[in-house]
């Protein structure tokens, strides 16, 4: 469904108003949804969807994916933590997966940046290389 | 085999301690060529953007939490919810004498059929024009070989000229005769200390297949491939290809300009391209203007156009000159492109149906053409013979619409309409036939030195016909000289009489 002007403008402002100095606050966004749903303004649902996708993108931000070939020692998570704590803030949410496909090394993913060191992104890229050479 | 295992080795060993950090996206809509990403936080405008299964695209709008995208290939096999990464490149297509004598797509691809392109280097299809300080003013010609286009709208090298007129006028053709013209020049004057090639790009957008494949074997007939590369951006092909055809035919042509040679580029045709464009701009939800043309449609116009310079010698010393083609509906120029398009350019060469159902062809307009540069371009020779036939030809135009009622003329007007019909006649030429300028400067100064006024107007075209022939078998040495001296001094002109009346007589 194409939301229209006045109703995206509301959603950004919305989004604005769930923030507090710049971060996300939970407490914010459910009051908001709250309000949404009782007050329904003209096309709410379009308006809630774009407001989730806001909320979406905002939380992605903020969230790490760490992935490995095998599952990492405790040791090596908490030196990976503060690299990446130091780097994107204290906030940062982080999920752990387990994927072999990988074959070795870790593949890191926050927002939009992508960190790999795995051994299937180098084979991929030597394999460009050869046959682009 | 072992230097193999040596280039793995270091091939491996720089892979070994990278961890590559790129940015991401994920597709949330795909279809019609274009692409809706989410993500990509730090993509740049026009950046090439990598799809999974090595395919392409374009990112043209910036959103706040999307990115527009266009792809530059079928978009079979993506699918919403892959993920694609920026590659901090622009598009580039291959560059270099390696494409001459190649038919390749908007991509620089081959398609001919005729094995890999040697290309020299690589060019960004968008790029800068040159600047004011590097250029340099238009001063070498273009000879088309037109005798109506060389006499009185002459194009000169890093000049702009349109190719106007409704369908089917022959636009084409003056674009593809001045690109045999410039090959025959080529082939003739190949090694010659200080001659300057003229190379060919004939950039085909929105034509259909067979048209292009008809132009491919006029000019493979004409011997005119090896000096022409043909970018082939059919109708079939996908808007984003059609849109960007033209800027890689600039950036082709200005590897020419930068390496001290100079080019030709034959945009066929402009309308497509905006229509192309539109289409683009559409999908990518960008507001609609004017007939839903975008905005920036002039712009797109303007910038690839600007491309075409006059360089310096310390700036590359070539050049770059353009024959943009415009069709119109109905003979009206006053549409949104064909305007934008004839404000742009250096002037126009205005093709009218009517005059080409008359048989005058190629059915120049005299009163609606202009070359705005050109002249300066013009060599002296053509200058001598050719300086007032454009304002002959229009009095011609003016009083033949009202001799038309009265049969009682007095002298002087019916020599200017004598005067009139016989160039109008002289300036009718076959299609993939160029003259040569020193034939033309030997027919048209017969016509002005009066030894064409006793010859009726239906036998003027045998006339020069033979005119022609005999200078070529028999006075060789005249043309010769009017070559090297390109101007027609007292002597060259008193050979020029004894010729002119020694064919006289045998004349019949």
């Amino acid at each position: 469904m194409k939301l229209d002007k006045d109703a995206r403008k509301l959603t950004k402002g919305l989004f604005q108003l769930s923030l507090t100095n710049g971060r996300l606050d939970d407490k914010k966004v459910s009051a908001v949804v709250k309000k949404v749903i009782a007050d329904k303004p003209r096309s709410f649902v379009g308006i809630l969807k774009e407001y989730q996708r806001l909320v979406r993108l905002e939380v992605a931000k903020h969230h790490a994916v760490i992935e490995s070939a095998t599952p990492l020692d405790k040791k090596g998570t908490e030196q990976l933590l503060a690299k990446l704590q130091a780097k994107y803030g204290r906030d940062l949410t982080t999920e752990f997966k387990v994927s072999p496909s990988l074959l070795g090394g870790l593949r890191i993913k926050i927002g939009s940046d992508v960190f790999d060191s795995s051994v299937r992104e180098r084979l991929a890229r030597l394999e460009t290389q050869l046959t682009q050479a | 085999m072992s230097s193999i295992l040596q280039e793995l080795e270091s091939q491996i060993s720089g892979l070994k301690t990278t961890t590559t950090k790129s940015n991401v996206g994920i597709v949330r809509e795909i279809g019609d060529g274009v692409a809706r990403i989410e993500g990509l936080s730090d993509v740049m405008l026009n950046e090439l953007i990598e799809f999974p299964g090595g395919l392409y695209g374009l990112a043209l709008n910036l959103e706040e939490g999307e990115v527009g995208c266009i792809l530059l290939g079928d978009e079979k096999g993506v699918v919403e919810g892959v993920e694609v990464k920026t590659t901090g490149r622009l598009l580039s297509v291959p560059v270099g004498k390696g494409l001459l004598g190649r038919v390749v797509d908007t991509l620089g691809n081959p398609v001919d059929g005729k094995g890999p392109i040697n290309a020299s280097a690589t060019y960004p299809v968008e790029k800068v024009a040159p600047g004011i300080i590097k250029r340099k003013s238009v001063s070498q010609p273009v000879q088309t070989g037109i005798m109506a286009i060389d006499a009185m709208i002459p194009v000169g090298r890093g000049q702009r000229e349109l190719i106007i007129g409704d369908r089917a006028t022959g636009k084409t053709t003056i674009a593809i005769d001045t690109i045999i013209n410039q090959a025959r020049i080529n082939k003739a004057n190949e090694g010659k200390p200080g001659f300057r090639p003229l190379y060919s790009i004939y950039v085909g957008v929105g034509q259909k297949n067979s048209n292009i494949a008809r132009s491919l074997a006029v000019l493979e007939a004409a011997g005119a491939l090896p000096y022409t590369i043909i970018v082939s951006a059919p109708a079939s092909d996908t808007a984003t290809n059609q849109y960007l055809a033209p800027f890689s035919g600039a950036a082709m042509g200005e590897w020419f300009m930068d390496n001290g040679m100079d080019a030709l580029i034959v945009y066929d045709d402009l309308s497509k391209h905006a229509v192309a464009y539109r289409q683009v701009s559409l999908l990518l939800k960008r507001p609609s203007g004017r007939e839903a043309y975008p905005g920036d449609v002039f712009y797109l116009h303007s910038r690839l156009l600007e491309r075409s310079a006059r360089v310096d010698e310390k700036n590359g010393n070539g050049s770059v000159t353009a024959l943009p083609i415009i069709e119109t509906q109905a003979g009206d120029v006053s549409a949104y492109i064909p305007t934008n398009v004839i404000s742009i350019t250096d002037g126009q060469i205005y093709l009218e149906t009517d005059l080409f159902y008359q048989g005058i062809r190629p059915a120049v307009s005299v009163g609606l053409s202009v070359s705005r540069v050109g002249s300066a371009a013009q060599i002296k020779a053509v200058k001598q013979v050719a300086g007032k036939i454009k304002g002959d030809l229009a009095q011609f135009r003016e009083l033949a619409a009202f001799a038309q009622f009265g049969s009682d003329l007095d002298a002087k007007t019916k020599s200017i309409l004598d005067r009139g019909a016989r160039i109008v006649e002289l300036f009718k030429q076959v299609q993939y036939n160029p003259l040569a300028t020193e034939i033309m400067v030997t027919t048209l100064w017969s016509m002005q030195n009066g030894y064409m006024d006793d010859v009726a107007v239906d036998k003027i075209k045998d006339f020069q016909l033979k005119l022609q022939d005999y200078f070529a078998t028999r006075k060789d040495a005249v043309l010769a000289k009017i070559r090297d001296k390109g101007a027609i001094s007292d002597d060259i002109t008193a050979d020029l009489k004894a010729a002119l009346a020694e064919f006289k007589t045998s004349y019949r």
